[in-house]
């Protein structure tokens, strides 16, 4: 790629020649605000919120549809540009609605963070606003606001470009043009969710998210989707141990800027029906107990029992380290040939071309790596297991016809698997722990903790500290 | 029933693709030849020509909403298109349509009772020179005065 030199607004840049200039501003800490302007979609054009002046062409351009060229001058600080950005501003306030202490945008909304960078002035339409419909449900959990569209065509691009499908256009003309689905067929893509990210208003929003909470009380951790092998990079939006929405960071490598509705909506488990306290199975039911209690249960289940036949179940949706450690203690400690492992054998959602894969683990890579077998291949030796996080449907099926015993199983959520467990014990969610997947590309890909763990959960490695103490009395017995 | 071009425009659509580098460009003169036939543009018709022509029944409605020379329901006998634009707008287009709605109990985007009469405002007709202007069906009645529309519109109630 050819690389040129240009100049804005008085720093050098070396940029790929035809980068457009928002990107090459970009670079050398500029920014130059936009709407319509999105780095994961075509550039449109539209909003003219982006014009800068360029030396030797006459009228100002947009910077977006402007390629750098071989020694530009670019400028973005003149009072030409501020006077072009209220300008600009000021017509796309004419009809917006100043509803921002009921907008869900309120604190990422364009509008409201330009106006005070690049307006602050008064507004001087006196005239009655354009009113719309205030709540159209597009489908596939989208909300739209008529009233508060500023036609940026990011959504209708996004739909076109990335979700493979046109489901939304623009109405209507002039001051009454409007985004808006064919009448009567609601969106169907399964990247939905992404609207509302991308639209720089609060037009387009989450029926999920919406007045939930306010932007600006969550803080923000980065981590990876657990839904599926492609291991998007998402952004876990919290506060106060509670995860309130999900939403894709940037990696070009491999979600770029987007996610699927399935991960995104797949959040619910980290907040409820969790697993919060050991418990110790009486009269076929789990009952809630202390960690002492817990541990002495599955201390005198597996007192009497020879090492082989004791196996492990490691789980292809933990961590790296956590199906690690797991596995090693099943070598190291109980002297396990084979180690074991469970996944999501899920079908749904459907594979497609786009992020979704068709294995439902984040981490079936490192079980393949660490040559982990499936419960199917269980030794016939096995009497009890020890299970990490959870079992498919046709594992629990599989133990049950064996008639072998889950003797413990470290749980993040209530499960299936609770009535057949000797004993359980709280493990924190990928949410509240850090660690690292390796997704399908075989790309180890980090996640961090957004905040310590609910309840009495304790990561898998200290609970295995406390076997390794009863091991030493089995082998003095064995 | 569901929307079929006749066999007559079906061929002339099927001819007028061929004229353009892919058939979205089509799109047009599509929308024109199914107003002529059914009257109006029903969603039905839209998602019919979208199917024809390849592309997403939402872009087809896109510009049927577009321009206000395609109708989405049906409309009168004569179909009065008062333009609302700038320049008409200047001369005082709405005292034309505050006559219209009052002596004629016209009212936007109705049909009158015995189905002679509808009216629409509609966006600018290109003939600023000689606003204020309206479109009746396909003829352009320009520098409308309140006796001029007086005049057509008893005209027109005796056709």
């Amino acid at each position: 790629m050819d690389k040129v030199k240009i100049t804005i607004d008085g720093q050098e840049v070396e940029v790929a020649k035809g980068t457009n200039l928002i990107e090459a501003a970009r670079a050398v800490g500029i920014n130059i605000p936009h709407f319509c302007y999105h780095e994961g979609l075509s550039p449109d054009g539209n909003c003219r919120m982006c014009l800068v002046e360029v030396e030797k062409i006459p009228k100002p351009v947009i910077g977006c549809r402007t390629g750098a060229t071989d020694g530009m001058v670019v400028r973005t600080n003149t009072g030409a540009v501020a006077k072009m950005r209220r300008s600009v501003m000021e017509f796309l306030l004419v009809n917006h609605p100043l509803d921002c202490p009921t907008c869900d945008q309120a604190g990422e909304c364009k509008l409201q963070d330009y106006y005070m960078q690049y307006d602050r002035v008064p507004v001087r339409f006196k005239e009655t606003k354009v009113h719309k419909n205030k709540m159209v449900d597009l489908g596939r959990g989208v909300m739209l606001d008529e009233e508060r569209c500023v036609c940026c065509t990011r959504c209708v691009r996004f739909c076109r470009e990335i979700a493979k499908k046109e489901e939304l256009y623009v109405q209507q003309r002039g001051n009454h043009a409007m985004v808006s689905a064919f009448p009567g067929k609601p969106l169907t893509n399964h990247y939905a969710g992404c609207i509302a990210d991308v639209c720089p208003v609060g037009a387009m929003t989450s029926k999920d998210f919406r007045y939930k909470k306010r932007v600006w009380f969550l803080s923000k951790t980065d981590s990876i989707c657990p839904g599926c092998s492609r291991g998007c990079n998402i952004t876990i939006e919290h506060e106060d141990k509670t995860v309130y929405r999900l939403k894709p960071r940037k990696n070009l490598d491999v979600n770029k800027y987007w996610m699927c509705d399935f991960g995104r909506y797949d959040y619910v488990f980290l907040n409820v029906n969790r697993r919060l306290k050991p418990a110790r199975q009486e009269s076929h039911s789990p009952v809630d107990c202390s960690y002492e209690d817990a541990s002495g249960f599955l201390r005198a289940s597996l007192s009497g029992l020879s090492f082989s036949e004791i196996a492990f179940i490691a789980s292809a949706k933990e961590s790296n380290e956590n199906i690690t450690a797991f596995a090693d203690c099943a070598k190291d400690v109980f002297h396990a040939d084979d180690v074991y492992y469970s996944k999501n054998d899920s079908l749904e959602p459907e594979a497609d071309d786009i992020l979704i894969t068709a294995d439902k683990n984040p981490n079936m890579a490192h079980v393949k790596k660490l040559g982990l077998k499936p419960v199917s291949a269980i030794s016939a030796a096995v009497k009890v297991v020890l299970v990490q996080r959870d079992l498919c449907t046709a594992d629990i099926k599989h133990l049950k016809d064996r008639g072998i015993t889950i003797a413990a199983l470290y749980a993040t959520s209530h499960t299936i698997a609770d009535h057949l467990s000797k004993t359980i014990f709280p493990i924190p969610t990928y949410a509240e722990q850090t660690g690292s997947f390796t997704n399908g590309d075989l790309r180890v890909q980090a996640f961090f903790k957004a905040f310590p763990p609910r309840g009495e959960a304790r990561p898998v490695q200290e609970y295995l500290k406390d076997l390794h103490s009863l091991t030493v009395k089995l082998k003095r017995a064995g | 029933m569901s929307f079929q071009f006749t066999p007559d425009n079906k061929s002339r659509l099927d001819d007028l693709v061929k004229k353009y580098p892919n058939k979205q460009a089509a799109l047009l003169p599509a929308l024109w030849m199914a107003q002529r036939q059914n009257g109006y543009l029903s969603l039905e018709v839209q998602e019919h020509i979208a199917n024809e022509l390849g592309i997403s029944p939402v872009h087809v409605h896109g510009v049927v909403t577009f321009y206000t020379m395609f109708k989405q329901k049906p409309v009168g006998r004569f179909h009065l298109q008062l333009c609302r634009t700038l320049s008409c707008a200047l001369c005082g287009c709405e005292h034309i349509v505050a006559h219209l709605k009052e002596k004629y109990k016209l009212k936007e985007g109705e049909i009158t009772p015995d189905g002679r009469f509808s009216l629409e405002l509609v966006e600018c007709l290109a003939s600023c020179g000689t606003g204020p202007m309206m479109q009746v069906n396909e003829a352009y009645f320009e520098g409308l005065t309140i006796e001029k529309v007086d005049l057509l519109m008893q005209k027109l109630m005796k056709e």
